[in-house]
Parts: structure tokens; sequence; C-alpha cells
């Protein structure tokens, strides 16, 4: 049986809400490579070792990734430098960051889709 | 962070046939920025821009350097906002000597001679972070190295510092927090960042002003 950290030695985490623009819908494989991919030619090795990014959840729109508390802004540049994946263009924004999985959905992936259904209901 | 709450501008969006001033406009606007300046194209009528939203134009000169010269007097106290792509040292030079230019954006070889002259003429000193966004590898590598060298000599001479994404489709923006991320790897802090996209570009506007005299004159 695997013997759990203790709470006090377990990794800080934030969770990043994602929106994925793309020319094409990106499945779910990919997005994770591609990400891999950034953090490597920026970081390196190391790099990823320390920042320990996963892909959580990804419906083809809004996603939410994994990373160390320390670093969520080596995460957001490595996010900001994905520019196409495989010669389909795409662009990522960053919603928000949490440090729950539950509060990211429901402060920012929530938000957004209330916000965009807002408008049509004035009509 | 309530560092973020100030209003953002992105001073070097180029339209291509691909997308149009308005989409680009309603792109910017969702990725939260206040304003763009377009450089070499028409702005389109008000009534088809999101609201609390401007655009500006922006005239992207390039050439040589006894042509530049000639070209930024031509277009000097014109309400566009003048930018010089910069280069080799010959070119930047030219640049930063000649009054009235307001953004040189991205000059290589820059060296503490220029930004002196870059803050007599209070020219701002652009970083270009759509290259990085867009380069991989040893082209992304040079870049950083400029950009690097860039803000050291900008530091110094208290220059004007403008990020810009130099957007030419709706998937080349980044928030404003991506991109104080993305200057954050070339040394870049976090207020400098958004003074980069939010003081300086307001006070390049401010410049712009018909009512704009001389620094420190007033009509009262």
């Amino acid at each position: 049986m695997k013997i759990k950290t203790l709470p006090t030695l377990r990794d800080k985490k934030r969770y990043l809400a994602i929106e994925v623009t793309a020319e094409q819908t990106i499945n779910r494989q990919q997005l994770f490579n591609e990400l891999l991919e950034s953090v490597a030619s920026l970081f390196g090795d190391k790099g990823i070792s320390e920042i320990n990014p996963k892909l959580m959840s990804y419906d083809g729109r809004f996603g939410i990734i994994r990373c160390t508390r320390e670093k969520t802004q080596e995460t957001r540049a490595a996010l900001a430098c994905i520019n196409n994946i495989r010669r389909i263009r795409v662009s990522i924004l960053v919603l928000g960051i949490s440090g729950t999985i539950k509060g990211a959905t429901e402060k920012f992936i929530q938000q957004t889709l209330i916000k965009e259904s807002e408008p049509e209901k004035k009509e | 962070m309530s560092q973020f709450n100030s209003r953002f501008y992105d001073f070097n969006v180029y339209p291509d046939s691909s997308n149009s001033v308005t989409e680009l406009a309603f792109e910017a606007k969702r990725y939260g920025y206040c304003g763009i300046a377009v450089v070499n194209s028409a702005k389109p009528g008000e009534d088809k821009l999101p609201v609390d939203f401007s655009i500006y134009r922006s005239i992207g000169i390039s050439g040589k350097p006894s042509r530049l010269r000639e070209e930024i007097k031509k277009h000097k106290g014109t309400e566009a906002i003048l930018t010089v792509f910069g280069g080799d040292e010959e070119l930047n030079r030219a640049a930063v000597e000649t009054e009235g230019l307001d953004i040189l954006l991205q000059p290589a070889q820059f060296n503490n001679v220029l930004a002196k002259a870059a803050s007599d003429n209070s020219v701002a000193i652009g970083f270009n972070l759509g290259s990085l966004i867009r380069l991989r590898g040893e082209a992304r590598v040079r870049e950083l190295m400029i950009m690097r060298e860039n803000l050291k000599h900008a530091r110094k001479y208290d220059l004007f510092m403008i990020l810009t994404s130099n957007a030419h489709s709706i998937y080349d923006f980044r928030s404003p927090r991506e991109m104080a991320a993305i200057a954050g790897l070339f040394g870049m802090s976090k207020e400098e960042a958004v003074d980069a996209m939010s003081a300086a570009p307001l006070e390049i506007l401010r410049r712009k002003n018909p009512d704009y005299i001389q620094e420190g004159i007033e009509i009262i």
C-alpha cells in the first residue's frame, strides 16, 4: 500500500482556468503535448520538474491546468508562448488562478459562460 | 492583484488580410485591452467598435536612415503614432536623433549613446513580445538577449518602455497578465510591465493631444 504524504510535505498547487481559441478543435493529447513542449523549450527539463504541469480537464474550449504554487508566472509565460499546435493557430487565455479545482471552475469558467449568455437575455 | 486594473493598450497591431480591424478590436477587448493602435491601416467607423474601446492610427516607418528622417519630419505633428522598426546601429541612431518619433521597436545593438539621445527626444523603447511567442530555439535566445540589453539601458536612462504583441491576426493577442509573464522572462518586473502597457502609452497619447505644446508648457 502506498503511504500517503503528510499534508505539510505535499506540494502546494495552483489551478489555472484557461480558454483555448483555435482555428479547429484541439484534442486533449495535442494540447498537453504542446504545453510540455513549450515548457521544455522555455525552461528545460529542470523547469518541467519544478513546474510539474498537468492538464486536469479540457472540453475543447475550457480547461484546467495544474502547476506548483511558486511557478504560476512561469506557467503563464509557457502558455502564452504556445501559438500553433500542428500548424493550427491557437491562442490560450488564462481566465484566472485558484487554489482548488472547484474554485477555478466556479469562479472563472462558469462566470465566463454566464457573462456570455447575459447579453442575449437582454435582447 | 490590483495593479492589473489599469487601462491597457497595445500599440503595434498589424491587421492583415485574414482579419478585419473590427474583428481585431473585439478580440483585443476580450483579452482585456482598452485600445489598440493599428499600423498603416485605416480606422473603421466608431459604430463598428466595441463599447469603451479606442483605436489609434499608427505609422510604421522603415527604410534607409536618410529616408527615415524625412518620413518622421513629414508625419511629425499629426495625431498618428510614429513607430520605427529597429535594426542596425545606423538606423537606430537616425531614429532616436530625429525629434518627433514616438516608439523605436526592438532595436538591436542598442548602446548608451543611443539611449541618451532617446531620452533627450523622449522616444520610447518598444519590446516586441510577438517574436518571443512565435520563435523557438536559437532565434528566440537572440531576441531575449537583445531585450535584456535594451532593458538595461532603458532602466539606466529612465526611458519609457512599451510592450507590444505585434499581432497580425486574432490568434496573436495575449492578455496583459500573460504579457507581463513573458516580459518576466527577460528580467522585467511586474510593475514595469504594467507601466509599459498602460502608463507609457497614455503618456504618448497625452503628447499627441493637439493641446499639448511642449513639456512643462500648457494653456491656462
